[in-house]
């Protein structure tokens, strides 16, 4: 009997829905005849006596699912995220890089390192990306640290709050959408594909309005009723960045689909399953089979 | 992220952790030795306000048919991590590669690679509360950098270090459980070369330059009895080094041949 570890972090989990989501995953994977057990930061020297390690928790290299990941690696054991995952998507100027060396189809982005900040610079950036302009802090999750900016005073008060936390950031052009496509995909095939409608107070899929923190909708779509474009985009964005498990997340404006960004650790528990009721099962065979 | 020195460290060459009543300790991976056999002695000396090289700025130094970044903060989201990245991307033999810069510095996969590849390292373990006595402890978060530890040795002194470390119980921790005898020794390497130690330091920064490739880096031993375990790697700051250091820096960045 295989054993499974699903590494988790109490700190991060924020609802009952996140925390379902894990137990069903658990039981999916005693259905189908393996152990499975939790493992807490604290477990991770439990780590080399898996046989497969799955990473529920928010993930970036600075943090402890790095670690899990590393261990996981070095003891030769089938782990999602992999660490090179975690590393690429948990950066977006690693993410884009990649993403822009396989020519996937992205909004106009620009790389913008702290010490080359200047009017001229930002005056020519508006010039060429259009106005508005988005900006964003490399390691932002949850759309936590991603602003739009209307002016040269704008940007340069989000830049100076963003480059005290990284020296170089995104700098965006605004695509306007109502919704963004999602697409999962688990080593380069589809996994599911749904709808993240957009609030209609943000340009975010998830926000902080007038103190209340509004979420995007979620609608679990049929394969047969997303444009295969939108697919195939999702499958060369998530190719372009390894063979894990990703959330390609996209804009499909009079047919110009465009990447807004490849996620790793997709959620998995706000619906987004609602036809795909087997995306478990197939996340644990995959790990075994790996 | 870009708060990496913001504690100031104490000075020292070497302190055991077996002293009562002391305050925790952090430190700043420093060390001033006085150069034995030093290769780099009749080289250039540069002047003590003479900058080796820029702050915030890498430098490229291309040796070997290889590019080499020197920096004084290799941090994830630093300039010279992008440098690296960017070379990388353009498909260069860079050194070191940005995977390793990762690994190095945080606490737990630095010391798990570095055993794998023979090198003693101090037991580690991880942890959201309980430590066994005495330990030095690191943070683990997004937040945390390897140039600030603490060592601890009655619980009093745990609870205040962890707290502070864990944002109030928010993040794990790395402990290293150490002998009631251990000292530690901080010292520097340029390119795997380390002034004025030790036969065994001078070969384990051998390995660690192998292995993660960094050319400018603090390391941080345990020393029990005669045996030196790895406990950490830091970035170093420029001003932190010695002449001899200063010498030997400035003359790889100008390709003067010593090695």
């Amino acid at each position: 009997m295989s054993h499974l570890g699903i590494f988790v972090d109490r700190k991060t989990l924020s609802n009952a829905d996140q925390l379902n989501a894990l137990i069903h995953c658990r039981d999916v994977a005693e259905k189908l005849g393996h152990n499975a057990e939790f493992l807490f930061p604290v477990d991770i020297n439990k780590i080399p006596k898996l046989d497969a390690l799955f990473i529920r928790a928010r993930t970036d290299p600075m943090n402890i699912t790095y670690v899990a990941a590393r261990m996981a690696e070095f003891h030769g054991i089938p782990v999602l995220d992999d660490a090179n995952s975690i590393q690429i998507c948990g950066d977006k100027i690693n993410m884009y890089s990649h993403l822009i060396q396989k020519n996937i189809a992205l909004p106009k982005t620009v790389f913008l390192s702290k010490n080359d900040i200047s009017v001229e610079k930002v005056t020519d950036l508006f010039d060429t990306l259009g106005t508005p302009l988005i900006i964003k802090e490399p390691s932002t999750s949850f759309s936590l640290r991603v602003e739009k900016v209307l002016d040269i005073a704008g940007f340069f008060r989000v830049a100076r709050r963003f480059i005290k936390m990284s020296d170089w950031i995104v700098v965006q052009q605004f695509v306007e959408s109502t919704y963004d496509w999602r697409i999962g995909v688990l080593g380069g095939k589809l996994l599911y594909a749904c709808k993240y409608t957009i609030p209609s107070v943000t340009f975010k899929i998830q926000a902080s309005v007038n103190g209340h923190v509004v979420y995007c909708g979620v609608e679990s779509m049929h394969q047969v009723a997303v444009p295969p474009s939108v697919i195939s985009l999702g499958i060369n964005a998530a190719n372009a960045i390894g063979n894990g498990l990703y959330g390609v997340d996209i804009k499909n404006n009079n047919g110009d689909a465009c990447v807004i960004e490849v996620n790793d650790n997709p959620s998995l528990e706000s619906g987004e399953d609602a036809c795909y009721p087997q995306i478990y099962e197939q996340i644990v065979d995959y790990l075994f089979a790996a | 992220m870009n708060d990496r020195y913001k504690v100031p460290g104490q000075t020292g060459d070497w302190f055991g952790v077996d002293l009562p009543d002391r305050p925790p300790v952090k430190r700043k991976a420093a060390l001033r030795e006085a150069a034995m056999g030093n290769p780099a002695t009749s080289l250039h000396l540069p002047q003590k306000k003479e900058p080796v090289m820029a702050r915030d700025s890498p430098t490229i130094v291309r040796r070997d048919h290889a590019y080499h970044v020197v920096a004084e903060d290799y941090s994830y989201k630093s300039e010279a991590y992008y440098t690296i990245l960017a070379h990388e991307l353009a498909g260069d033999d860079i050194r070191p590669c940005s995977r390793a810069v990762l690994d190095a510095f945080v606490v737990p996969v630095c010391l798990e690679r570095a055993s794998h590849t023979g090198i003693p390292v101090v037991p580690w373990g991880i942890s959201q509360g309980y430590v066994p006595l005495p330990a030095i402890l690191y943070g683990l978060n997004y937040f945390a950098t390897t140039s600030e530890y603490s060592v601890v040795q009655d619980t009093t002194q745990a609870k205040e270090v962890i707290k502070h470390i864990t944002n109030l119980g928010k993040y794990p921790f790395c402990y290293q459980k150490i002998s009631d005898r251990a000292a530690i020794h901080t010292c520097t390497a340029i390119f795997g070369w380390t002034p004025g130690n030790n036969d065994e330091i001078v070969t384990t920064a051998k390995k660690i330059y192998d292995l993660f490739a960094i050319p400018l880096v603090s390391m941080v031993f345990v020393q029990t009895g005669n045996n030196f375990a790895l406990s950490s790697l830091a970035p170093t700051r420029y001003t932190h080094l010695s002449d001899e250091e200063r010498a030997f820096l400035s003359a790889y960045r100008n390709h003067q041949e010593f090695l």
